[in-house]
């Protein structure tokens, strides 16, 4: 993973027009947004048009960033809001074009390889939403509490909280199932 | 398990999420590339504040100068001391988060709702410690100019505001619109505060105290509407 500093001073030297550290920065923190999406999104192509979206964005508005401030949870945050204005307009979309029913069913026919149902998110799946995306931010993209308050818009308390909520959880979840089938296929 | 255990369990699962595609990483950092110019990072948080609070003061101090410094004259010393500095305080606080809000990853001490309502019990508290005269005479009229008086003076606050923060970048523009609204009204009741010489305590605790919810609500309205998708 990379060192969280050193993606801080490639920010900076994205906003002072740094071509080398722009390609350096999508290489090492684009991975990361890629899964986040990839989590939620129905598709591999959803989560590629979302981590496009995201970085146009951040390009549009990589003034916002401050200097020696940690760069992940600003990323996040961005990454966040792109993904609640893509499910807004889906939403309205899918309202608009046909039924709901109809919708589930068109996604349960999606090929199984366009589905986002890898080990992580077959963990994760007990949880609440608010509870899988603190979860994947400290555990995937290795971000600190603070970094997770920052990027979610919530107190470090209700970080803290939500983190216990979701341990128990898959510790009973992974408890009922045993721990030999929990740690080698994850929780069905 | 432990909690330990259940760590193990999400590292090795998280290593095994299918990795994005090199060429379209490159396709992005190419468009980037091909825009790429330096940009001038915002203000510190506390010259933006700082700004805020200027913003408010100069608004409030210059629509009271011209309609009459009625009210703060009847104060006495410590009313005046107890009222303003209270006032400044909100604006501070109110003005940093509305800082805040528009800083994608910045931490926020408060929810919007939590801060209107901080903001409105601590308005409570110190009007009902200032004042005493319990009467209702013209409770309806009186109380509807003040109101009017106070949410009107909050639009050029409120533009004012978004004048200096306009670079800023809302991550969740209803919040920020309605901590934007609060500001606006904190400025409209300093206001009030400073003209009004109507000391009937229901006066000034429920119509002055209304202007900031009510500038809060068109806030967060004005952003929900303004909002781009």
């Amino acid at each position: 993973m990379e060192p969280k500093r050193n993606l801080d001073t490639l920010m900076s030297r994205y906003q002072a027009g740094d071509s080398a550290a722009v390609t350096a920065l999508v290489e090492a923190v684009g991975p990361r947004l890629h899964r986040f999406f990839m989590a939620q999104s129905a598709s591999r192509s959803d989560a590629d048009d979302l981590l496009q979206e995201t970085w146009l964005r951040i390009h549009r508005v990589r003034h916002t960033y401050r200097p020696g401030e940690p760069v992940l949870p600003w990323l996040y945050a961005i990454a966040r809001r792109v993904r609640i204005d893509q499910y807004r307009r889906a939403s309205r979309t899918t309202a608009r074009e046909r039924p709901l029913e109809e919708a589930s069913e068109l996604s349960a026919a999606l090929p199984r390889q366009e589905t986002h149902a890898d080990d992580l998110e077959t963990l994760l799946a007990p949880l609440s939403d608010g509870q899988r995306e603190i979860i994947r931010m400290l555990k995937v993209a290795g971000m600190s509490l603070e970094e997770v308050a920052g990027a979610t818009s919530c107190s470090v308390g209700s970080v803290k909280q939500k983190v216990h909520r979701a341990y128990r959880k898959l510790r009973d979840t992974m408890n009922a199932m045993g721990p030999q089938k929990g740690s080698s296929r994850g929780l069905p | 398990m432990t909690d330990d255990q259940v760590d193990k369990v999400l590292e090795k699962a998280s290593g095994a999420t299918p990795e994005v595609d090199p060429a379209l990483l490159k396709r992005i950092a190419d468009s980037i590339n091909m825009s790429l110019r330096p940009v001038r990072p915002l203000p510190p948080p506390w010259a933006l504040t700082g700004g805020l609070a200027l913003i408010c003061a100069v608004v409030a101090v210059a629509a009271a100068a011209r309609a009459g410094f009625y009210g703060v004259e009847k104060l006495s010393l410590w009313e005046r001391a107890l009222i303003f500095s209270t006032l400044g305080i909100l604006v501070w606080v109110t003005g940093k988060e509305l800082v805040g809000q528009l800083t994608p990853g910045s931490r926020q001490n408060f929810s919007g709702t939590s801060l209107l309502a901080t903001i409105s019990a601590s308005l409570l508290g110190v009007f009902a410690l200032v004042f005493h005269d319990y009467r209702t005479d013209h409770f309806i009229s009186a109380g509807i100019a003040c109101l009017l008086t106070g949410v009107l003076l909050a639009v050029p606050a409120a533009f004012l505001s978004w004048l200096l923060l306009r670079r800023g970048f809302a991550v969740n523009s209803v919040a920020a619109g309605l901590v934007g609204g609060a500001l606006a009204g904190l400025c409209g009741v300093t206001m009030l505060e400073l003209h009004c010489s109507n000391f009937q305590a229901l006066h000034v605790l429920v119509w002055h105290i209304a202007v900031v919810p009510v500038s809060a609500a068109a806030g967060a309205f004005a952003a929900s509407t303004l909002r781009r998708p």
